[in-house]
């Protein structure tokens, strides 16, 4: 009895790093969780235009369409990689709405930013608390979510969007 | 230059803790060359940290770890504290806090050479891990390969005084223990007397009290940079603080009333393994990154597994001779219903149950992903209703262990601490009754008041009054436990009893908080050094010829491009009134003020609980 007893710490130790060990190695990364919401409904959100404070957009407003939300921001690097690809899925599907949340930034920042590159979004909400983006579950710049037409989200992509991940992943769905 | 100092210096304290772990083996030393062995190598393990520092300072862009987590106009105190804001530095911190360990072991008089020798050993080999995990896979000394003049910036989150001096104080505590955890397995391996008791206690009380501290700078500064207006959130790297504090906890109380129990002495082996096992694994689900959270630095899955095996290696090494060896046989328990001991076990397995529930919440999500590729977030409503109940027996316990006698169970004066608890309920009552009730400020007011009233009954009828150092050691246990009972009356207070107010403001309203009239007097941004900031200026209690000026508002940092909050908060003794400014929208202002009764308690408490541990360590 007494030596099960002694015995406990060491099998406990076993446990957690056998599980430890086989979380590190399946090359999970904790920054890219499986999305709790896939499947689910789009989160409720409200934001206003970056460009006119009065205009509003809110969830009930991407009924009844195809949408792609992405998050981004003028500071965010990758944002820039991913942000002609945004033309070309404007291009290519003209029905599919897309809508841009800026993510932190000051709005001359992300005007700039809109101004240089190019703005390929239907409309571009203002997250400056990131209060959407944590409704959303965003974890870091770029996020992109594909809603479908019951207003669920389908597809969840943290990173940019890449040629092969628009291909693959994204093209199949829309 | 200074890289390769640090670097070279770096792998030369490693060396000689290679020589010295060598020594039990092969190389048999005299102790006085031993001894200057280890505090060589303590040494150069400085030299090395404060050659990393040195590049900080001097904002050595050429060395890779200074340019990726500094900048050159960032103000001197966060150019020395960005020494430890990133992984590799960090790691380096840990490194020194253990060789200053160590140093200050080797002067540890009163105990038998070979005891301190194999102590110091183990410690050797802990260097030689830590060592070369940092040299293999975390090496801040690494050369930056492009020419830059401009560095990437500390994480603004961190440019913070609280948080500067937060790492090498929480540090110390985890750390601290492995001078605990060498001692008892030298202890087992040795198996002299129980002097290595005494010695035992005096470093894990040191321990257990830069742990407190480290603790409390960290949830104050959550308390007023986070800007949600609370200060703890049972957070994965709170919850992992707290662990090897509650074991230590339990650890200082078992090795305060050992009297040579067979019992208690394995038990405190257990508590001394645990503990540093404990911190080991708190730096392993933080550095691995497995854990998400502002504490962890960039992941990378190779420093995961390194950190694991050796959190493997030295908790596997340390529960093995646990098991295979034994302390010598002494006295038996003696256990009575309530006695000293048996109040002593009730508590230490509560805080060993209190542990473990932290520990399951904590790594639960970690099996569930690898069990069912699921994320899930074990938070604040499960420790709440788990933790909690559980500490309140120990809570309850605590107010009259201390008075409790060795021998019987006799408790002298039952009838004061019956009487007192009776009309301590009905005041309680009373108050829940006429002002608001609540199922857990009842019973956190009750416990509170409890302790604290128990305790000063204690001392004044066990004690005679004196006013000097002795009476005040002798009366320590009783003023450590009245520092809990003021915390619990902070935290029942300030968590169940805060009020929320909203507004929506535009400058020059007045609003009305708490009965005073508050003035929203500008919004004014300013261009400081390494930030820009926006700041909302608001009058407290405008009716008054003394209004008190509160600021709140939000830095922006243009090098990391990061907003930070800043909460603006106004101090009183008995609440904290805590302005949020949000953000404008339609011209207006969104402000949450929050108020906060007797938070300022915690802190004094947390205060009282460290004079305590560093009293108790000059006590034998």
């Amino acid at each position: 009895m007494n030596r099960i007893f002694i015995l406990t710490p060491l099998i406990v130790l076993l446990i957690i790093c056998i599980f430890s060990l086989v979380y590190l190695l399946s090359g999970k990364d904790p920054n890219k969780p499986p999305s709790a919401l896939l499947n689910k409904d789009v989160p409720i959100f409200e934001s206003s235009s970056l460009y006119n404070a009065n205009d509003i957009i809110k969830t009930k407003d991407i009924k009844n369409k195809k949408t792609l939300i992405n998050f981004f921001a003028s500071w965010c690097s990758p944002c820039k990689i991913e942000h002609p690809l945004f033309f070309e899925i404007r291009k290519k599907y003209p029905e599919l709405y897309l809508l841009g949340f800026n993510h932190k930034d000051p709005t001359s920042d992300a005007k700039k930013y809109l101004e240089d590159d190019g703005n390929p979004y239907d409309f571009v909400g203002v997250d400056s608390d990131g209060l959407i983006a944590l409704e959303f579950g965003v974890f870091g710049l770029p996020e992109t979510y594909l809603i479908n037409e019951d207003g669920k989200i389908v597809y969840k992509l943290m990173g940019p969007i890449t040629k092969d991940i628009l291909k693959n992943e994204i093209e199949p769905l829309l | 230059m200074s890289s390769l100092v640090g670097f070279l210096s770096l792998v030369f304290a490693i060396g000689i803790n290679f020589y010295l772990f060598l020594s039990r083996y092969i190389f048999k030393f005299q102790k006085q060359k031993f001894n200057l062995f280890i505090r060589l190598s303590s040494l150069l393990t400085l030299l090395s940290f404060f050659s990393l520092m040195y590049a900080y300072l001097v904002s050595d862009f050429s060395n890779y770890n200074v340019f990726q987590n500094s900048h050159s106009n960032k103000p001197l105190i966060y150019k020395i504290s960005g020494t430890w804001g990133n992984h590799e530095g960090s790691m380096l911190l840990w490194l020194c806090i253990l060789s200053i360990f160590s140093f200050f072991f080797s002067f540890t008089k009163n105990i038998e050479d070979n005891f301190q020798k194999l102590t110091l050993i183990i410690q050797a080999f802990l260097h030689i891990l830590f060592g070369l995990f940092i040299v293999f896979t975390s090496n801040p000394f690494l050369v930056n390969s492009i020419l830059v003049k401009e560095g990437l910036g500390l994480n603004p989150i961190l440019q913070d005084p609280g948080l500067a001096v937060h790492p090498p104080i929480l540090y110390a505590g985890y750390v601290g223990y492995s001078i605990v955890f060498s001692i008892a397995i030298a202890g087992l391996f040795q198996n002299t007397d129980d002097e290595w008791l005494y010695v035992a206690k005096k470093w894990s009380l040191i321990s257990w009290t830069f742990l407190t501290g480290g603790i409390a700078l960290g949830s104050y500064w959550a308390y007023y940079e986070l800007g949600w207006g609370g200060w703890w959130f049972w957070d994965p790297v709170e919850n992992i603080s707290l662990m090897p504090w509650i074991a230590g906890l339990a650890l200082v109380h078992s090795l305060m009333m050992v009297r040579g129990e067979q019992a208690i002495k394995k038990w405190i082996v257990f508590l001394s393994i645990l503990c540093f096992s404990l911190s080991v694994f708190g730096t392993f689900l933080v550095r691995s990154g497995i854990l998400t959270s502002v504490h962890s630095f960039a992941a990378d899955a190779s420093r995961g597994i390194f950190i694991l095996l050796i959190f493997f290696i030295v908790t596997g090494f340390g529960f093995l001779v646990f098991l295979l060896k034994e302390p010598k046989k002494s006295n038996a328990l003696n256990l009575l219903f309530i006695n000293k001991v048996s109040a002593l076990v009730i508590n230490n397995i509560l805080m060993i149950i209190a542990t473990l529930t932290i520990l399951l919440g904590t790594i639960y999500p970690i099996i569930i992903e690898v069990l069912y590729n699921k994320r899930i977030s074990v938070g604040g409503p499960y420790f709440n209703s788990t933790v909690i109940p559980i500490m309140i027996p120990g809570f309850l316990l605590m107010s009259i262990a201390p008075i409790l006698s060795w021998q019987t169970n006799k408790i002298n004066n039952s009838k004061k601490y019956v009487l007192a608890f009776i009309i301590l309920s009905i005041l309680v009552i009373l108050q829940s009754y006429f002002l608001d009730f609540n199922t857990w400020g009842f019973v956190g007011l009750l416990l509170g008041f409890w302790i604290i009233l128990a305790s000063i009954i204690a001392i004044f009828s066990s004690y005679k009054i004196k006013i000097n150092t002795k009476f005040f050691k002798i009366i320590n246990p009783h003023i450590a436990h009245i520092g809990v009972g003021i915390a619990i009356i902070g935290i029942t207070c300030s968590s169940v009893f805060q009020n929320e107010l909203d507004f929506n403001l535009n400058e020059g309203d007045k609003f009305n908080v708490n009965g005073k009239t508050v003035l929203f007097e500008k919004i004014e941004t300013t261009n400081e050094n390494n930030f820009q900031s926006l700041r909302g200026k608001f009058l407290f209690d405008i009716e008054k010829n003394q209004s008190k000026e509160i600021e709140a508002g939000k830095n922006y940092y243009p090098v990391s491009k990061m907003i930070t909050s800043e909460a603006g908060i106004l101090h009183q003794w008995n609440k904290d009134i805590y302005f949020i400014l949000g953000d404008q929208k339609n011209n207006e202002w969104f402000v949450k003020v929050l108020i906060n009764p007797f938070v300022s308690f915690i802190w004094l408490g947390v205060i009282i609980m460290m004079y305590s541990g560093l009293i108790a360590v000059s006590r034998r």
